[in-house]
């Protein structure tokens, strides 16, 4: 029991509630306002239709009165002052004697001038035979009456209760009231109904992220077929858990390919500098060793480097870092830069750079991504093995909505089912484990792709390496 | 030279200091934030190398500080952080030069002797001479023993770059920061096939050699 007042209080809490609560406030006080002017407008069509009624009995008297005389005027009043309802009927000498009618306490204004009055009034009790109790005083009620003169002198009063009329707005108020009672009423309940269900969507959604806080990352939020604002939410939620969950797993990738190509030379760093502690060996020597030491934690530092980049790279860029760069003039610095690098290793490097091609863009990481793909285009081209000179090709042009730097050489090429994996971190080709470098090249170019929104493909160039940067244009 | 060591990590400043010295600086220390300010604005110090993250005050603080109060000490900031925007945000702040952690320490020598106000012949130099080599930045003419050499752009940017710090040590990443504006690290010796060009441009056929490779730190031009 002591929890129903706290799923009260909480539903109070909820959004959905506070929403139905004012709604039926605003309700309230419309209907409110327009009943008043339909009670007021009404009450005035009312008011005017007695008085029609009124004005069209007195003149009828009065023609009675005219043709036939006193007596049937007397007859006819008699007739009107017994009937039942709210008729006021008066007929008196000019002494003030009533003759005939049901109603003789007016003021004493209403028999010395003609006109129309309103008052309140003793009405008098109708006889009933059955009555027992005579003293219970009769309710008095309200009057207006018009008071005209007859051609012999009386007086002729005509009249209506207005009590009557008064009662018909009761009767539209007592029908509000139970209106908005039940208005009111089902409300609420819609509300809590209303307001339950939604709660009880949220409350899956606060589920699963608990138990995704909990470290079960592989959770999803629930998705109805309903596709209303909720399924959109969790629609969103779970794209951006599927996002949160990849970042970790390449966060993780990370720290494995971390401890894997970072620990395996650091071991061997380690090894060579208590050799070299070890030994006997002369001065010569221990230098020697110290400069590999050197030489390899630089190595391990760049490594290292690359790996932060492409981390930082993939988990997409501090909007700060992307400014508008001349896409064409960094490639163009970059062909320049290696050109006679390309040469010295007898190689042509070609450039075809359409001017003027402008993105949004992170210059370094433009130019690094350039700089590993010729480095690359270099280091796997075999001298011996090939019968043509080796050729590097890069290039930048537009194509439909698209920006295209591609770097093609005419080397061994890549087997067309390993292209997707030498995008991959740290995988380098079984062949070229033996060669220097990180094996991060192609990872950190297709991490810059992704940054700039684009995708890093290669393709063949028969024979050789087509490497694609394709990025949109705007 | 007189330098200013800003850095909280005493090991590291220690074998600095020793460094510095072994090179002929004399180095002073300040292993927090505030001290090293107090220090920066109390003394007329040549360079200053600022770690960046530093304890009580912030190594950017303490350069921004001193641009406001007009003191234009040319400052190295040492940072690990090697992100492009940490370089911009750096340089930004007022520092002059920056340098990511782990460096070689030939390449923060080279760095502060180029940095260093009094040694340099300055920006605003239209011509510089080397030994009977000599380049006018004007004509963009560069003759040696009187005959004209031809230079590609690049190329005449380099040595410009080289003959403005003649007498120092320049390092592979200093010339590709400064001659081609970017701040990676070339895996490949591309720096060396440029140098080489230029070598055979200007010291061929001559008897001396001005160009000159500083084994294990970078270039240098002197006669």
């Amino acid at each position: 029991m002591t929890r129903i007042p706290f799923r009260i209080g909480q539903l109070w809490r909820t959004t959905t509630v506070r929403l139905t609560a004012s709604f039926i406030l605003i309700f309230v006080v419309f209907s409110v306002l327009l009943l008043a002017f339909i009670t007021f407008q009404s009450s005035i069509v009312i008011q005017r239709q007695q008085a029609a009624d009124i004005d069209r009995e007195v003149a009828r008297l009065q023609r009675i009165d005219k043709q036939q005389g006193v007596r049937a005027v007397a007859m006819a009043v008699g007739k009107l002052a017994q009937a039942p309802g709210p008729g006021i009927y008066y007929l008196g000498d000019a002494a003030g004697q009533m003759v005939v009618g049901n109603v003789s306490d007016f003021p004493v204004s209403v028999f010395r001038a003609d006109g129309i009055y309103n008052f309140s009034y003793q009405r008098q009790r109708p006889y009933d035979p059955d009555a027992t109790d005579d003293t219970t005083p009769f309710p008095s009620g309200v009057a207006v009456v018009r008071s005209v003169v007859l051609q012999n002198g009386m007086r002729l009063i005509v009249g209506r209760d207005v009590v009557e009329r008064r009662g018909f707005t009761a009767i539209i108020f007592q029908g509000f009231f139970y209106g908005v009672l039940g208005i009111l009423g089902l409300s609420i309940v819609a509300g809590a109904l209303t307001a339950r269900r939604v709660l009880r969507r949220i409350d899956a959604i606060n589920a699963t992220s608990t138990m995704i806080m909990a470290g079960n990352l592989a959770k999803r939020v629930p998705v109805t077929k309903r596709k209303d604002e909720f399924d959109g939410l969790a629609i969103n939620l779970n794209a951006m858990l599927d996002r949160i969950e990849q970042l970790m797993q390449g966060l993780k990738d990370v720290t494995d390919n971390v401890a894997h190509d970072l620990k395996t030379p650091l071991t061997r760093l380690r090894n060579k500098a208590e050799a070299a502690l070890r030994d006997t060996s002369g001065e010569a020597e221990k230098r020697e060793a110290l400069e590999t030491t050197i030489s390899e934690s630089d190595k391990l530092i760049r490594t290292f480097n690359a790996l932060l980049m492409i981390a930082r790279a993939e988990a997409g860029a501090p909007s700060g870092a992307l400014t508008d760069v001349d896409i064409s003039a960094v490639v163009a610095d970059m062909a320049e830069l290696y050109a006679p690098v390309a040469e010295d290793a007898e190689m042509t490097l070609e450039t075809n750079v359409v001017e003027g091609i402008r993105l949004r863009a992170n210059r370094e990481l433009i130019g690094q991504a350039v700089v590993n793909l010729v480095e690359n285009a270099m280091k796997y081209w075999e001298p011996a093995g090939s019968a043509a000179p080796g050729k590097i090709a890069v290039s930048v042009r537009r194509f439909g909505g698209r920006i295209l730097i591609e770097v093609a050489d005419n080397g061994p090429g890549i087997p067309a089912d390993e292209r997707e994996n030498v995008v991959q971190r740290f995988v380098r080709l079984e062949k070229s484990r033996t060669e220097p470098g990180s094996g991060l090249g192609l990872s950190l170019v297709a991490a810059v792709a992704h940054l700039h929104r684009g995708i890093f493909r290669i393709e063949d160039n028969v024979p050789g390496v087509r490497a694609i940067i394709d990025l949109p244009a705007a | 030279m007189k330098i200013l060591l800003i850095e909280d990590d005493r090991e590291a400043a220690s074998y600095l200091i020793q460094a510095l010295d072994e090179a002929g600086h004399v180095t002073h220390h300040a292993a927090d934030g505030e001290t090293g300010y107090a220090m920066a604005s109390g003394m007329d110090y040549d360079v200053l190398i600022v770690d960046r993250m530093l304890p009580r005050r912030d190594g950017l603080s303490i350069i921004e500080s001193l641009r406001a109060e007009q003191d234009k000490t040319p400052v190295l900031i040492l940072s690990a952080l090697g992100e492009v925007d940490d370089r911009v945000t750096g340089l930004r702040s007022g520092g002059d030069d920056y340098l990511t952690k782990p460096y070689a320490f030939t390449e923060l020598l080279a760095r502060i002797e180029v940095l260093a106000r009094r040694s340099s012949p300055g920006e605003a130099a239209t011509s510089f001479k080397v030994g009977d080599l000599s380049l006018d930045r004007l004509s963009r003419k560069v003759e040696r023993d009187g005959e004209t050499i031809l230079l590609q752009p690049r190329e005449f940017r380099l040595l410009e770059y080289l003959m403005k710090h003649a007498g120092k040590v320049v390092t592979r990443t200093m010339l590709l920061e400064n001659v081609w504006d970017y701040h990676f690290d070339p895996q490949t010796n591309v720096i060396d096939v440029h140098m080489s060009r230029l070598r055979s441009k200007i010291d061929r056929g001559h008897s001396t050699p001005l160009l000159q490779t500083i084994r294990g730190a970078g270039y240098m031009i002197r006669d």
